[in-house]
């Protein structure tokens, strides 16, 4: 269930890619207990419910498919849960959605299949603020006051990444006023930011995540900047940002909940990614369910092999084993928590960095040099700049 | 001598039999013999070679055999007699036997000698003895515990009295709201303290267990603004508690009930000037300040002070309505954490209690949630949402639903008298979810418009219905309204929710 036309298109294209890679991987080694696994794609475009849900139904129905594991559909709500859970298959994705908590823990039961495998986006959120307190606290930036403006698109996602923000900010000594919340994507944000001006913010947070979207709104932003360190979701990551904004794009600050440590491991699979798929190919997108079907490969191995929809006791079996079997992945830890059936985050819900997918912190620079890793350690390869615009 | 053990009678057949272990020594204190269990005892082999042994060179021969652990003299009365010269002498054997020597002289000469097991009555009487030292300690520990509570719960106690008489007085709303909310702390603030109370009882059975995270100090700091203000306000004195936004390591609760203390000594002991709770970074430590311009302490008491109950005079009781714990509990508490605290203090001048802290990495700081779900963080967090629904258990079904998606929600059950039930809600809701067929032959459109009337609002709604007829639902949609049919499916609700609240 990839979005392979849409917004997300180009995000869903690297999923494919990323799946493809991990399959081969996965045969060239003799499957899974000598069975050997075999890719089967569903356009969900714009990932509404109906189309999403729509795609798991092709999938399990006329495919049989014996787990669904992709990136993420954003829209869906967790619609498709029941399709999934009525067939008892395994689904992995990376909606990176809080409602993935509260609808596994609903009914454990049921929805036993179900694993996000990163962590909900209300990390991002708190994730961040911590990150400023962190800047703030070791006097790598001093903020010219406390105020923090923090501006939603009008997807759930964003709107949860502004809610916790504003959330935790007082307990880090900061100042938010209520999320901004963007009920559409307006392609002028002169008004908005003019208003956010008023306000004298010394950090602004824009908290939605298409990359083209992002991209508009930080070239505004940079036509009259704000004294104010500048915050955008992971979607600013993607070429298609830095294609549209150019040098302007240095200094802003980006996270992710899920990418690609320069570690070994990362390294090593962004080479062999960009080596297959070409050197405008986005390995940090299309780790998401290389290593999801890598996790699942192996707990299915252990679990005695793959189960169909019905097959709901072989299925348990690779729950069970997922959720009991960390998977020390190109991305970093995969540990699921047991309740949440979600990727534990560090530094946000562990403190060890060998038990959690890092939320990473990035700072750009110009379109033809890598971003500069700034947090948590022990991942950051480098420290923090202060913006051109500060 | 004659060897009463020996030959074929029947009082040597019951001295063989007797099942206390029996040896007769010579004069010259050589083992004569001895019988079945005395030689079990021993472990002596069937070829009895310690018979002829000196007594000395017996035991010593035991012991190289690793049977024999040693000797002790008995303080106890283990129930039976002993030799009228002395004390019993205990005899440890390795697996666990002890037995008392007992000795009697013979008629002609020499001794003989018994060991009386009583292995089970000294368990018996150790077991009793722990038993009665425990229930000692439990009855200290309970009444110290008393003691405690009644200490510490009287600071929130005062503020929450404070505030209840600034509520009565309170002119508007927002005054109103405000004493609501630091109510609200103190109340949480009895709570977090009951609950380490309990644990001081465990304390004192060395069971407390502290649950060491890393955080902001700026959460007890500001925890600690709102339970002494008004406080401090009644009785006419300063108190300034300067911000910080160090993280550190220590346990939340615990930390705050010491610091807790210093304050509330401080403002005891204070009759005019000001209180400053302040931190200062020593390299990797934090140093958490409370100062004082009071009465101060001598310098003979600054250690005593720490001690339970302790007191410079008696006049403290009725004057100050100090029992003498808080420091004391400071100190057990940040011993338990490895804090050390620090007392510096000028008579007549002021005193400056301090704590040092661990200063930690704020990216592992702890926000205090023990769960994070849609409630705390959801996309309708906070939101209201006002439900008209006259069938109770899909009401209270739905009212589980969005409470757990974080939603505040308001139900209406009555809908003859609209107006009422508008004037009593509390809120103006952001939302409103309806059944289409109420009582009797209302419709929940019709309640609906009438409540936006009043209201003066348009609110986004819902119409639920059961009727699946598609005249209805279309008539129901031309009238402007998204209609979700009955059963609701919980992810179709949420994202209908999500598009009426957030999108155009």
């Amino acid at each position: 269930m990839v979005p392979l036309t849409g917004t997300s298109a180009e995000d869903g294209h690297e999923f494919r890619n990323g799946l493809i890679m991990a399959i081969d991987e996965v045969n060239a080694r003799g499957g899974v207990n000598g069975r050997r696994l075999a890719p089967i794609f569903v356009d969900t475009g714009d990932q509404s419910a109906e189309k999403v849900v729509r795609a798991a139904r092709i999938l399990i129905a006329e495919h049989g498919v014996h787990a669904i594991i992709n990136g993420y559909n954003i829209g869906s709500q967790n619609s498709e849960y029941e399709v999934i859970a009525d067939a008892g298959i395994i689904y992995i994705h990376h909606n990176t959605l809080l409602q993935h908590h509260d609808t596994v823990a609903s009914d454990p039961q049921r929805y036993f299949g179900c694993f996000m495998g990163d962590p909900a986006e209300y990390w991002y959120g708190q994730g961040f603020i911590k990150f400023l307190s962190c800047l703030r606290d070791t006097k790598q930036w001093k903020p010219r006051n406390r105020r923090i403006a923090i501006l939603s698109g009008p997807k759930p996602y964003s709107i949860v990444i502004a809610n916790a923000m504003a959330s935790v900010s007082a307990q880090f000594g900061w100042e938010a006023a209520p999320p901004r919340v963007s009920r559409s994507i307006v392609g002028n944000w002169r008004a908005i930011l003019d208003d956010i001006r008023k306000e004298d913010p010394a950090v602004l947070a824009f908290t939605h995540f298409h990359a083209t979207d992002i991209a508009k709104f930080h070239l505004q932003f940079m036509e009259n900047p704000l004294p104010a360190l500048l915050y955008l979701q992971y979607g600013a990551l993607h070429r298609k940002f830095s294609e549209i904004v150019g040098e302007k794009g240095r200094g802003a600050i980006v996270g992710t909940v899920i990418g690609l440590p320069r570690d070994e491991l990362g390294c090593r699979f962004a080479e062999k990614y960009i080596e297959r798929f070409g050197p405008l190919s986005t390995p940090e997108v299309g780790c998401q369910p290389y290593t999801s079907l890598h996790h699942y490969a192996i707990a299915a191995a252990i679990a005695g092999g793959t189960g169909g929809p019905g097959q709901d006791t072989q299925n348990r079996r690779i729950a069970s084993a997922l959720l009991n079997l960390p998977y020390r992945s190109v991305a970093g830890m995969i540990r699921y928590h047991h309740k949440w059936q979600a990727a534990v985050p560090y530094p946000n819900a562990t403190n060890d960095p060998s038990l959690g997918l890092p939320h990473l912190f990035y700072q750009l620079r110009t379109p033809g040099e890598r971003a500069n890793l700034v947090a948590p350690e022990p991942f950051s390869d480098s420290a923090f700049e202060l913006p051109p615009w500060l | 001598m004659t060897d009463p053990l020996a030959g074929t009678s029947a009082d040597s057949d019951a001295l063989r039999s007797i099942g206390h272990a029996l040896a007769i020594w010579s004069v010259e204190s050589r083992l004569v013999s001895c019988n079945p269990a005395y030689a079990a005892l021993f472990e002596l082999g069937p070829d009895l070679r310690q018979i002829g042994f000196e007594n000395s060179a017996f035991f010593e021969d035991a012991k190289e055999r690793g049977v024999l652990i040693g000797f002790s003299q008995s303080s106890d009365d283990i129930c039976a007699p002993c030799p009228p010269n002395g004390p019993c002498t205990r005899l440890l054997f390795s697996d666990g036997t002890v037995c008392l020597l007992e000795q009697w002289p013979l008629p002609q000469a020499g001794v003989v000698t018994m060991l009386r097991d009583v292995t089970n009555a000294e368990r018996t009487q150790k077991a009793l003895a722990k038993a009665r030292d425990a229930a000692a300690e439990a009855d200290q520990s309970k009444s110290r515990f008393l003691r405690a509570a009644n200490h510490d719960l009287r600071q929130p106690l005062a503020a929450l009295k404070i505030l209840i008489y600034s509520c009565y007085d309170a002119e508007d709303a927002r005054e109103r709201e405000e004493a609501l909310h630091a109510m609200d702390v103190s109340v949480s603030i009895m709570e977090d303290l009951l609950g380490a109370l309990l644990n001081i009882g465990q304390l004192d059975a060395g069971k407390i267990r502290p649950n060491v995270q890393t955080f902001q100090i700026s959460t007890v700091l500001e925890r600690l603004r709102v339970q002494f203000a008004h406080q401090a306000h009644e009785a006419g004195l300063d108190l300034h508690i300067l911000p910080s936004n160090v993280a550190v390591i220590s346990d939340r609760v615990l930390l705050e009930r010491i610091v807790s203390n210093f304050v509330s000594n401080a403002l005891r002991y204070t009759p005019k000037g000001r209180v400053v709770v302040g931190c200062k970074r020593y390299g990797s430590r934090l140093r958490v300040m409370v100062i004082d311009t009071g009465v101060g302490i001598e310098e003979e008491y600054q250690e005593a002070i720490f001690q339970e109950f302790f007191r410079i005079d008696d006049s403290q009781i009725s004057s100050r309505h100090s029992l003498g714990l808080g420091l004391n509990i400071s100190r057990r508490l940040a011993q338990i954490l490895n804090h050390p605290i620090h007392v510096t203090s000028t008579l007549g001048k002021g005193t400056n209690f301090s704590i040092d802290l661990p200063i930690g990495n704020v990216l592992h700081s702890s926000i205090g949630e023990p769960e994070i779900n849609e409630s705390i963080g959801g996309q309708f967090a906070g939101l209201i949402c006002l439900l008209l629904e006259d069938d109770a258990n899909l009401r209270e079904a739905l009212t589980t639903l969005l409470v757990r998606w974080g939603i505040v929600v308001m139900q209406m059950d009555v809908f003859d008298d609209v107006a009422s039930s508008v004037a009593a809600l509390e809120h103006a809701p952001d939302i409103i979810l309806t059944d289409y067929r109420l009582q009797g032959k209302i419709q929940g459109t019709d309640v609906t418009r009438d409540i936006n009337a009043l209201l003066h609002t348009s609110c986004p709604t819902i119409v639920m219905t059961a009727d699946t007829s598609p005249e209805l639902i279309q008539s129901i949609r031309d009238q402007g309204f998204p209609v979700m049919i009955k059963p609701i499916s919980p992810p179709g609700l949420r994202v209908l929710m999500h598009n009426l609240l957030f999108e155009n």
